[in-house]
């Protein structure tokens, strides 16, 4: 951790707590005061609370105000992994048995039951069916009540041809939107998983109607979400997720050949080749040191390393963002842009966003960027 | 022995100001402790007002971080606004720069309501002779403000005017003491109760009507870190030429009346259930319908004593 972007103490004091608890005593009440509002504003507060409270000798060095504010944040992340499973079970009810439905991301390591994801705040609900029961799937939910959230034809074709999801779907009063995908990537991305293999190695879940992906399609999902299709902004929690996976799945050697062969068998190796390295860097995470696997060019690293920490990591944000903060946000998104859609649809989906930017209508939600 | 810190009222306010506008001030409610910066002079004056019997903690660990600032741009001297943010953020719309002090207030309340779940929060004023409670619970409209205002004036210990704030590990309820915001024909009805009452400025015609603070007295802030346990429920009504009269509520209607009308009871599940229910199993519940606040203090003043006497018994 010798960059610059990593050099405020409290956000340290963040990483190194998020990468293990246990120094926990020697935190004063005032570096408590940051390291709180960080660990709120990376959506890591619930997380960083189950972990304490999952060890009571550490939790007995807390102060009595910041347990509070431990207390707080797990109820609420208990409250909202409620609505998710509620969400799932009117899922479950809506979508013909028939059809193999898999969960993906929150809502998976929910029904994992996996001990790294107590505390997470879900978002969504992330479903990924088939594509030739994409159809199926959205007319089974269309009939049952769930509507598409309001998007024009553009958005709508956008989202239908150019991604791997359709248009957020919600039931009408329901807290979660539901995503519903046919694989884990744009289907005019760089990077192409093998969707074949994805689907071949489908693991059930005991006592539960939904599928998850393979451990290491898991990983890599995760990595290549956030490598790939983001735009690497305040997702230091999407990082902290890989960390969590490595840490339940990966435990010999022979766990972390699997994970470069599958990674190479998918054509994903440069995402996660990053998440290793950040997770290694900022977690503390027990990367072996020597994997056989290909570092990308140093220009593209050093780019790396200087926008990432400055777009994923929290900041106390009291004040506007510093100059290269704001450029490293602006870059994240024309990243994300350039690898989601090849030269040609990009500069036609720019086209489209700004005949659209020039015509004046009251400001519209869910427009793909 | 170190000397008390000075309460706000006593600090020269060009050296309040400079504190809010330099640095930062913490301001301890008990429950909560938030940080505020400001560099409007409208708001700190105000503010030293209602606040008078506070004193500036020097707190190293705050609860919220909040700002009050005037408008951007040519809103800074055009028909001046203010502004309210936690964390940076600003969750409402600006208000016109004279109500900055009302605006302050109803954003803290929300940043409590909304993030303080280890506690179950009723929607209640809430006071206390010594450390025995009382939790005024009603809809908005009922009165419960001015009870809570008068009650204070005649010596009960305000813990809050607008939350219950009940500790679901001890059953204990916490002072979350602010300046109690008086609305419409109850500012005149609590300038005239008490001669005592130190009252804020009117504010004209905000969203909520006409509204006033009234300021909490020494000993409320002073016991701020006490808390008290609930020793009775009441649900007041004020009816323009009641006669006194109270009705004591069976357990259940006591139950949803108190949890239905809370502020997280929903998200807290089980743990509020049990609270609430430990509530009313070690409470007496009372409606109480008056017209006039001397007599429905006394009246909650006896049976205070009675619920206390039999829990002392038992």
């Amino acid at each position: 951790m010798s960059s610059r972007a990593t050099a405020d103490p409290a956000l340290r004091c963040l990483l190194q707590l998020l990468g293990d608890v246990r120094p926990v005593s020697s935190l004063t009440l005032s570096d408590w005061d940051k390291t709180i509002r960080l660990a709120r504003q990376a959506r890591l507060l619930g997380v960083l609370a189950s972990r304490l409270r999952a060890r009571p000798d550490s939790l007995a060095n807390v102060p009595a105000p910041v347990c509070g504010h431990l207390l707080s944040a797990t109820a609420y992340s208990g409250h909202r992994v409620q609505m998710l499973r509620m969400e799932l079970a009117a899922l479950d009810a809506a979508l013909p048995a028939e059809i193999p439905v898999v969960v993906l991301k929150g809502a998976a390591y929910v029904v994992q039951n996996l001990e790294m994801a107590r505390g997470r705040l879900p978002n969504d609900v992330d479903l990924m069916v088939g594509r030739d029961q994409l159809q199926s799937a959205e007319s089974a939910l269309l009939a049952a009540g769930w509507a598409a959230e309001l998007v024009d034809d553009y958005a709508d074709r956008y989202y239908r041809e150019w991604s791997h999801e359709l248009p957020p779907m919600r039931f009408p009063g329901h807290p979660m939107e539901v995503d519903l995908h046919h694989t884990i990537t744009p289907v005019t991305g760089r990077l192409r998983p093998d969707t074949v293999l994805l689907f071949a190695d489908l693991q059930p879940v005991t006592a539960q109607r939904f599928l998850v992906l393979h451990p290491l399609d898991q990983i890599l999902h995760a990595a290549v979400h956030l490598f790939q299709d983001s735009e690497l902004l305040d997702n230091l929690r999407d990082l902290v997720d890989i960390d969590g996976l490595i840490r339940t799945h990966l435990h010999t050697a022979g766990d972390w050949q699997a994970l470069l062969e599958r990674a190479a068998r998918h054509g994903l190796e440069r995402p996660l080749w990053y998440a290793l390295h950040y997770c290694r860097e900022w977690l503390a995470t027990a990367v072996p040191a020597a994997l056989p696997l290909a570092a990308p060019p140093a220009v593209a690293r050093r780019l790396m390393d200087w926008l990432f920490p400055r777009s994923s990591l929290p900041r106390i944000p009291d004040r506007r963002p510093g100059v290269s903060r704001r450029i490293a946000a602006q870059l994240g998104v024309a990243r994300y842009q350039w690898l989601r859609m090849p030269p040609g649809l990009l500069l036609r989906h720019f086209a489209h966003k700004g005949r659209q930017a020039l015509r004046w209508r009251p400001a519209g939600r869910h427009q793909p960027e | 022995m170190i000397a008390a810190p000075p309460r706000i009222r006593d600090l020269p306010p060009a050296l309040l100001l400079q504190r809010f506008s330099t640095a930062s001030v913490e301001l301890d409610y008990g429950a909560a402790v938030v940080r505020v910066g400001s560099d409007l002079k409208t708001f700190v004056d105000h503010l030293q007002h209602v606040y008078g019997a506070f004193s500036l903690a020097e707190a190293p660990f705050a609860d919220f971080h909040t700002e009050v600032r005037g408008g951007k741009g040519l809103r800074a001297y055009l028909r001046p606004q203010s502004r309210f943010l936690i964390d940076g953020i600003q969750p409402f719309d600006p208000f016109p720069g004279n109500q900055a002090l009302p605006h302050f207030e109803w954003g803290v309340n929300w940043c409590f309501a909304q993030r303080f779940n280890q506690y179950v929060l009723l929607h209640a004023g809430s006071l206390a002779l010594a450390d025995r409670a009382v939790i005024l619970a009603a809809p908005p409209g009922a009165g419960k403000s001015t009870l809570t205002a008068a009650m204070m004036l005649r010596g009960f210990r305000l813990l809050s005017d607008e939350f219950g704030v009940l500790c679901p590990r001890t059953g204990q309820l916490w002072p979350m003491l602010k300046p109690l915001a008086l609305k419409n024909r109850s500012i005149d009805v609590i300038r005239d109760y008490a001669d005592q009452a130190v009252l804020g400025p009117v504010y004209k015609g905000t969203r909520k009507g006409d509204v006033a603070h009234l300021a909490p007295g020494e000993e409320s802030f002073d016991c701020r870190h006490r808390p008290a346990r609930p020793r009775l429920v009441i649900f007041p009504g004020f009816r323009t030429g009641a006669m006194l009269s109270t009705r004591r509520l069976p357990g259940e209607e006591a139950f949803a009346r108190l949890a239905f009308n809370s502020f997280n009871y929903g998200l807290l599940g089980q743990v509020s259930f049990d609270a609430v229910a430990d509530v009313i199993e070690s409470c007496p519940a009372f409606a109480l319908e008056y017209s006039k606040l001397d007599e429905a203090i006394d009246a909650i003043r006896e049976l205070l004593a009675e619920s206390a006497d039999n829990a002392s018994e038992t």
